[in-house]
């Protein structure tokens, strides 16, 4: 007996407290905010040995002849120990390439996947069981990066889903976001709110005098309506399509159009090439500023599976935020259109800055294109 | 739900710059990714996320030694006897290689039994299992359960003596003082003489207790068990560093001798030599053992005294502590602290981290190091609190001769 306490003795009382190297873990980055979602898994190779059969000849050592030889077994491990979701619905891993990498307690192997869920969703869940069937003492230490935030977490046996950011959210608060970037789109992109003060300029002219007219006022309010109307129903048009993959036009060409748009407008105020008829030039180039709100909700939209209710909240806040600008103008220029300066000076002098300023863009964002090689 | 906690990005480390978003709340880490490592583990929350970088596999290269772990994923053991084997197996290959691995691989191992069918020699292994996870409530719990089923031989004893360990790292004096008497009822030796010399060593007969040990091993000279000896030894090392003798580094050199994988003995005997102004002797004796947490703080403040540059090595050590704290929980605080107060002269957090360790540990190094982490961070009440708490338990250091009572 004295052997065997003794030797039990000097193995439990002492051990204990004062050391340790690094447990087990498993490194899971998955980064949201490209499309498609970006995954890669670190597993050291010590701890894949357990569970893969690495080290085909037994000598206790992992070679990289061995290594390469188990990637189709490694792969399997991976995929079914590290699951997305999106909706309640798997998405399918497709793998890249693969390597080591370093961690403090040595050498890991490194695979990189696409994650391809159904409907182009961005996964909103993660399940992580790797080498909890050996290592009760496993962690899955996920990162999930989705534009510049960062979240971190700890997966273990009892405790191995992960809800991943912006999902989980109810249908109002993401419809109610979208509405909000919507709006604030509107009033803070510039070229959107030049482009309707100079297709309302026309409206605003009350070319028989008396504006206190109400046959008047209610054929420029008919005007303004149709001008409005007809603006609303081309971008929404093509938004809709962009944002549900029907068409994808290139941002920058797009870009520079809608700044020639408005300085076209503009020309037309002084020199009507376009003709009278606002709402058809308000039809026309609304078509290329939907291309326009397309590429902005597309970037709000990464992260998000409800693609349909974040369009319809942002197309509503593009026009809640229209019908505020015109609230606040078209009375007030209204107001002014019968004296004379307004049409002669104001008119002109408002069409020739709006026409340098969105030359300039145009000029701009030419510059900024990527060269063609 | 598991814990998120949110930083933001791009501070981890330089080379991840992702574009858009809001500025970085933290000014830019200084220089390249070492820095930028070393900046993350002191002032970011969380951070240090960011992957190392991906690199292709060598060609005809051993990539790995695989250590024997004798785990399998089929379903293990079939009786109770062959898991406690393996268990035993398991604990006493994570004692020698100081390798927190495989306390997870016993853990599964014991996980995978039914709760109902759980023997006294398995409680009393999940017991040990648990001190060495700092659960000491569940591992008080487990051994009592022992005590309770046992009423004599041998596992009642080792349960009785494991006890007088966990009570003793806590503290609790007068319950370690108890389960030594207990112990001794039974096994009457040099290793019931370490037990209560610990106890009174702690309690104000520092001095008594290393001589009546000393005694003790004299007496003994004759017998032929080596266990009982180192573990005497180890005891007496220790005893004889609280009272500021020399004779402490005969005793270690002593102990390894006999074992030479005795971590807990390297560790305390390379802190010794770290106090004694020799790190190069400090360096020699870490030398090898860097995986060992403990004991890469010590070598890495040993480099740091005698003014040595292993860049590699101290950015294994950020990382390995980056990854700690990340993962949470398993994270040894008394090994963070004392890297924060000494290498990364952090004294407020190194001051968080000491309390901490100090709420579950209070061996004198757990003491000293929150008293200079509170002396260094101007934590004037909380150092009056611990110094209180050696006053009441009569407790006097060599390593902390401010506060003898």
């Amino acid at each position: 007996m004295t052997r065997w306490l003794a030797g039990l003795t000097l193995l439990f009382a002492m051990a204990g407290p004062a050391l340790a190297h690094k447990a087990s873990d498993g490194f899971v980055y998955l980064d949201t905010s490209t499309e498609p979602s970006q995954l890669r898994i670190d597993v050291a190779l010590r701890d894949l040995a357990l569970v893969v059969p690495l080290d085909a000849n037994g000598d206790r050592q992992v070679t990289s002849d061995e290594l390469n030889r188990a990637r189709g077994d490694i792969t399997r491990y991976l995929e079914q120990g590290v699951q997305l979701q999106a909706g309640s619905r798997n998405c399918r891993l497709v793998g890249q390439d693969w390597g080591l990498s370093r961690h403090s307690d040595g050498p890991y192997a490194a695979l990189r996947y696409q994650v391809r869920c159904p409907a182009d969703a961005a996964p909103d869940q993660l399940r992580y069981d790797l080498l909890f069937e050996v290592d009760s003492l496993h962690r899955g230490l996920i990162q999930q990066t989705d534009g510049d935030q960062e979240q971190l977490a700890v997966l273990g046996p009892d405790d191995h889903a992960l809800s991943l950011d912006a999902a989980g959210r109810s249908w109002f608060s993401v419809f109610a976001d979208f509405l909000q970037q919507g709006i604030w789109h509107l009033l803070l992109g510039f070229d959107h709110l030049l482009f309707l003060l100079v297709l309302i300029l026309p409206a605003t002219l009350a070319r028989h005098q008396s504006t206190r007219d109400p046959k008047i006022l209610r054929s420029r309010l008919w005007e303004l309506a149709g001008i409005v109307s007809s603006f609303t129903v081309a971008h929404s048009l093509t938004l809709g399509m962009t944002v549900l993959g029907l068409v994808h036009p290139p941002s920058g060409p797009v870009e520079i159009i809608i700044a020639l748009s408005i300085a076209v407008t503009a020309i037309n105020l002084l020199f009507p090439v376009l003709g009278h008829r606002t709402w058809k030039i308000a039809f026309g180039f609304g078509l290329v500023h939907g291309f326009g709100f397309a590429s902005v909700l597309e970037e709000l939209t990464h992260g998000t599976s409800e693609r349909v209710l974040a369009l319809a909240g942002f197309n509503l806040g593009v026009e809640a935020g229209q019908l505020l600008i015109l609230a606040v103008i078209f009375p007030l220029l209204y107001a002014i259109s019968r004296y004379r300066l307004y049409q002669r000076a104001a008119v002109p002098a408002i069409a020739l800055v709006v026409t340098v300023i969105s030359l300039y863009w145009a000029a701009q964002r030419f510059v900024a294109l990527p060269m063609m090689s | 739900m598991p814990t998120m906690t949110s930083c933001s990005n791009t501070a981890s480390v330089g080379r991840l710059q992702r574009g858009r978003g809001p500025a970085n709340p933290h000014p830019a880490p200084p220089g390249g990714g070492f820095f930028a490592l070393l900046f993350c583990l002191f002032f970011a929350p969380v951070c240090l996320a960011a992957a190392p970088p991906l690199e292709p596999i060598p060609a005809r290269t051993v990539l790995v030694n695989l250590p024997e772990t004798g785990v399998s994923a089929a379903p293990t053991s079939q009786s109770a006897d062959a898991l406690a084997a393996e268990v035993r197996h398991q604990l006493k290959a994570a004692r020698q290689q100081g390798d927190p691995r495989f306390l997870g691989y016993a853990q599964r191992a014991l996980d995978q039994w039914p709760t109902a069918r759980l023997t006294s020699e398995l409680r009393l292994l999940r017991g040990s299992l648990r001190q060495s996870l700092h659960q000491f409530d569940g591992a008080e719990a487990d051994l009592k359960a022992v005590l309770q089923a046992q009423r004599s031989g041998p596992l009642r004893s080792q349960a009785w003596l494991t006890l007088a360990s966990i009570r003793l790292v806590r503290g609790d004096y007068a319950g370690s003082r108890q389960a030594c008497e207990a112990f001794a009822d039974d096994y009457p030796g040099l290793i019931a003489a370490s037990c209560f010399a610990q106890v009174d060593a702690r309690t104000g007969q520092a001095r008594a207790a290393y001589e009546r040990l000393s005694r003790a091993v004299h007496q003994s000279r004759s017998t032929r068990d080596p266990v009982s000896r180192a573990w005497a030894e180890g005891t007496l090392a220790s005893l004889a560093a609280q009272l500021g003798l020399d004779a402490a580094q005969t005793h270690w050199r002593r102990v390894l001798v006999m074992d030479p994988g005795d971590l807990y003995s390297r560790a305390l005997y390379a802190d010794w030599l770290l106090q004694q102004h020799q790190p190069e002797a400090a360096l020699a004796l870490t030398q090898g053992y860097e995986q060992v947490d403990s004991l890469a703080v010590l070598k890495a403040i040993a480099l740091k005294r005698s003014q040595q540059d292993d860049r590699d090595f101290e950015q294994r050590l950020a990382q390995r502590f980056a990854e700690a704290r990340w993962r949470g929980n398993l994270l040894h605080k008394r090994d963070y602290a004392r890297y924060l107060l000494d290498v990364g002269q952090q004294p407020e957090a190194a001051f968080h981290y000491a309390s901490l360790n100090w709420q579950s540990q209070r061996e004198p190094l757990d003491t000293r190091l929150l008293l200079r982490a509170a002396s260094a961070a101007g934590e004037t009440s909380a150092r009056q609190d611990l110094v209180d708490w050696l006053a009441d338990n009569h407790q006097s250091d060599a390593r902390y001769p401010e506060t003898t009572p």
